[in-house]
C-alpha cells in the first residue's frame, strides 16, 4: 500500500521534482531559493503568497515552491501538498525564542497524509549569525524525527550569505542527493 | 525569452498535472478544467464560490427539517470537499494569476471555510470534522503512527533542550539601556530586546538581526540592521529602525520611524503608524552605507497588512502626520549602559 504508491511516485517523477519550501516567516526561504537560482537577493519583501522557480539540474527539473510563512497564510500551505516530492523545512537557527513554535508547525505538517511519501529535509539556516544554534542542537530539538523513516538530514554547511563575496556550497547537489533517495 | 520558456514549461507541467489529476479521480467531471486566461479562471472561480454558498444555505435549510437531518453531515462533507477542490484549483493556477487575484481568491476561500466551520459547529454540534482527504484512508502513512508513538515516549522529556539566550536586553523596567556594537565583534551577531517596560534603548553600530518581543511603553533607537527585524507583541512604543526587512506582529498603538529596503509588513496589529527614519550618532552615515541602507527607498510608507489583503487602505495602520514627527534623535552622547552588566 504505502510502499507501492511511493514506488509509483518515483517512477512518475523521474525527471520532474516538486519541492515545497516552508517554515516560519523570516526563516530565509525566499533568500535560499533566489540564491540557488543565482538571482539578486538584495531586496526581498516578506512573501505574500508564494513564488515558483523551476531550476534545471542535470536530467531533473526542480519545481520549487516557496510559500510565505507569516501566520496568516500558514493555513494555505496545504494547498501545495498535492504531489510534493520533497519538503524542505527551513529553520532560522538564530530565532531561539520561536524554536518551539517552529517545531510545532512542522509536527502539524507531518500529520498531513497528502505529504506521505515525500522526503523531508530540515534546513538549519542562518548559520553565519554568531550565536545561532548549531545544526546538531536543532537536531536535538527535533529529535524524534531522526527515528522517522522519512529521509531527514540536517545539512550543516550551507550558508546563504548576505553579501555576494561568500560562496555557497553547491546546494543543487544537495537537493538531488537527499531527494533522490526516498526510502 | 527565458521567461516565456519558463511559463511555457509551467503550463505544460500544469496540463500534465491536470491530466494526472483527472485520471486519479473516478468521476472525471469533477476534475478541474484548464484555463487559458485570468478572466475565465475568475469566472469559474466565482461560479464555484456561488454554488458552494448556495449549498451551504441549503444545508442550513435542511437542518430546520428533522426528517432530513441525517443527510446533513454528508452534505456538509460535500461542501468541504468542494472548498478543498477550489483551494487546489487556486494553487494549481496560481502561476499565471496576478498576485492580487491570488490573494483575493485565497481570502474568499478562507471566508468559505469560516462559513462552513460555523455551519458545522451550529448544525452538527457534537462531531467536528476537518478537511481531511478521505480518499486515501488506506494509504494512510505508517510513518504518522510512528511519530505518534515516539512522541508518547518522548512526551515526558520533551522539555526544551536548555537553549541559550542570544545577546540582548531582557526583563528591565524604567531603565536607559545603551549598547555600542563594534563592527569587528558583534557586527556579525544578532540582538534581542524582550520583556522591557518603560525603557529607553539605544543600539549604536551595525547588527545582523534584531528580535523584539513583549515591550510596553518603550522608546527604541537603533542603528542599521543588515538582515531582518522581527517584532512581536509591543504596546505604546516608539521605534526608530533601519533594516533590510521588518516584520511587525501584534503591535498596538505604536509609532515606527523606518528605513527599509523591502516592504515592511504588519500582522495582527492595530493603531500603528509610520514615518521616515531620523536617527543620528557619530558615524551613522558610514554604518548605514556599509549595511546597504545608505539610500532612502521610501518603503517606510509601503506597508503590507497581512490581515488586510485588499486593495483599499488597511484600517490598522496609517502615516504619522508630519507635524507630529519627533525631530532627529541625536544619540551621539549615549554611553554603553545596562543596569546589571
Ligand atoms: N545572516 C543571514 N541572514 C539570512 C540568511 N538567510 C536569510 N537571511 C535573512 O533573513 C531575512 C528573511 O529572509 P526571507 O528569505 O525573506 O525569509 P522567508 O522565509 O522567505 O520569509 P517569509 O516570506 O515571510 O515566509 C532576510 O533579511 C534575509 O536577508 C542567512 O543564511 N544568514
Ligand atoms: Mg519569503
Amino acid at each position: 500500500m504505502g510502499l507501492l504508491s511511493i514506488i509509483r511516485k518515483i517512477k512518475r517523477k523521474e525527471k520532474e521534482m516538486r519541492i515545497l519550501m516552508v517554515g516560519l516567516d523570516n526563516s530565509g526561504k525566499t533568500t535560499i531559493v533566489l540564491k540557488i537560482n543565482g538571482e539578486d537577493t538584495s531586496v526581498i519583501s516578506p512573501t505574500l503568497g508564494f513564488n515558483i522557480k523551476t531550476i534545471k539540474y542535470q536530467k531533473y527539473s526542480l519545481n520549487i515552491w516557496d510559500v510565505g510563512g507569516q501566520k496568516t497564510i500558514r493555513s494555505y500551505w496545504r494547498n501545495y501538498f498535492e504531489q510534493t516530492d520533497g519538503l524542505v523545512w527551513v529553520v532560522d537557527s538564530s530565532d531561539v525564542r520561536r524554536l518551539d513554535d517552529c517545531r510545532m508547525e512542522l509536527e502539524k505538517l507531518l500529520k498531513e497524509e497528502r505529504l506521505s511519501g515525500a522526503s523531508l529535509l530540515v534546513f538549519a539556516n542562518k548559520q553565519d549569525i554568531q550565536g545561532a544554534l548549531k545544526p546538531s542542537e536543532i537536531a536535538k530539538k527535533y529529535k524524534y524525527y531522526r527515528k522517522y523513516s522519512f529521509h531527514d538530514i540536517f545539512y550543516p554547511r550551507i550558508k546563504v550569505p548576505l553579501s555576494h563575496s561568500q560562496h555557497i556550497i553547491s546546494p543543487r547537489d544537495w537537493y538531488i542527493a537527499s531527494l533522490g533517495t526516498i526510502p | 525569452m527565458k521567461h516565456a520558456a519558463m511559463l511555457e514549461r509551467l503550463s505544460n507541467l500544469h496540463r500534465s498535472r491536470l491530466q494526472q489529476y483527472a485520471a486519479r479521480r473516478s468521476d472525471s467531471d469533477a476534475a478541474s478544467p484548464a484555463f487559458e486566461s485570468v478572466r475565465s479562471f475568475l469566472d469559474h472561480f466565482s461560479d464555484s464560490k456561488r454554488s458552494i454558498e448556495a449549498e451551504l444555505a441549503r444545508c442550513r435549510a435542511l437542518a430546520s427539517d428533522p426528517a432530513s437531518a441525517p443527510n446533513l453531515k454528508p452534505e456538509l462533507e460535500n461542501v468541504s470537499a468542494s472548498i478543498a477542490d477550489l483551494d487546489r484549483l487556486v494553487a494549481e493556477n496560481s502561476y499565471f494569476l496576478p498576485s492580487y487575484d491570488v490573494r483575493s481568491s485565497l481570502k474568499a476561500i478562507s471566508e468559505l471555510k469560516e462559513a462552513l466551520d460555523s455551519a458545522n459547529s451550529e448544525l452538527v454540534p457534537r462531531k467536528k470534522f476537518s478537511f481531511k482527504n478521505k480518499a486515501s484512508k488506506k494509504d494512510q502513512c505508517i510513518l504518522v503512527k510512528q511519530i505518534e508513538e515516539i512522541k508518547v515516549v518522548d512526551a515526558e522529556k520533551s522539555n526544551p533542550v536548555g537553549v541559550r539566550d542570544s545577546p540582548g536586553f531582557r526583563n528591565k523596567e524604567n531603565a536607559v539601556l545603551v549598547k555600542c556594537f563594534r563592527v569587528s565583534e558583534e557586527g556579525e551577531g544578532d540582538f534581542s530586546l524582550s520583556d522591557l517596560n518603560s525603557c529607553e534603548v539605544y543600539l549604536k553600530g551595525r547588527i545582523r538581526a534584531l528580535f523584539v518581543h513583549r515591550l510596553r511603553n518603550c522608546r527604541i533607537f537603533a542603528g542599521p540592521v543588515q538582515g531582518s527585524i522581527l517584532i512581536e507583541d509591543v504596546n505604546d512604543c516608539l521605534f526608530m529602525l533601519a533594516s533590510h526587512q521588518i516584520r511587525i506582529h501584534q503591535a498596538r498603538a505604536t509609532d515606527f520611524y523606518l528605513r527599509v529596503r523591502s516592504r515592511p509588513i504588519i500582522e495582527d496589529s492595530s493603531g500603528v503608524r509610520f514615518a521616515p527614519y531620523r536617527l543620528f550618532y557619530k558615524g551613522i552615515d558610514e554604518d548605514m552605507k556599509d549595511s546597504g541602507l545608505g539610500e532612502e527607498t521610501g518603503n517606510w510608507a509601503n506597508v503590507d497588512d497581512f490581515k488586510w489583503l485588499r486593495a483599499v487602505q488597511s484600517p490598522n495602520w496609517c502615516l504619522i502626520p508630519e507635524e507630529e514627527h519627533v525631530g532627529t534623535t541625536n544619540a551621539s552622547d549615549r554611553e554603553e549602559q545596562c543596569d546589571d552588566e
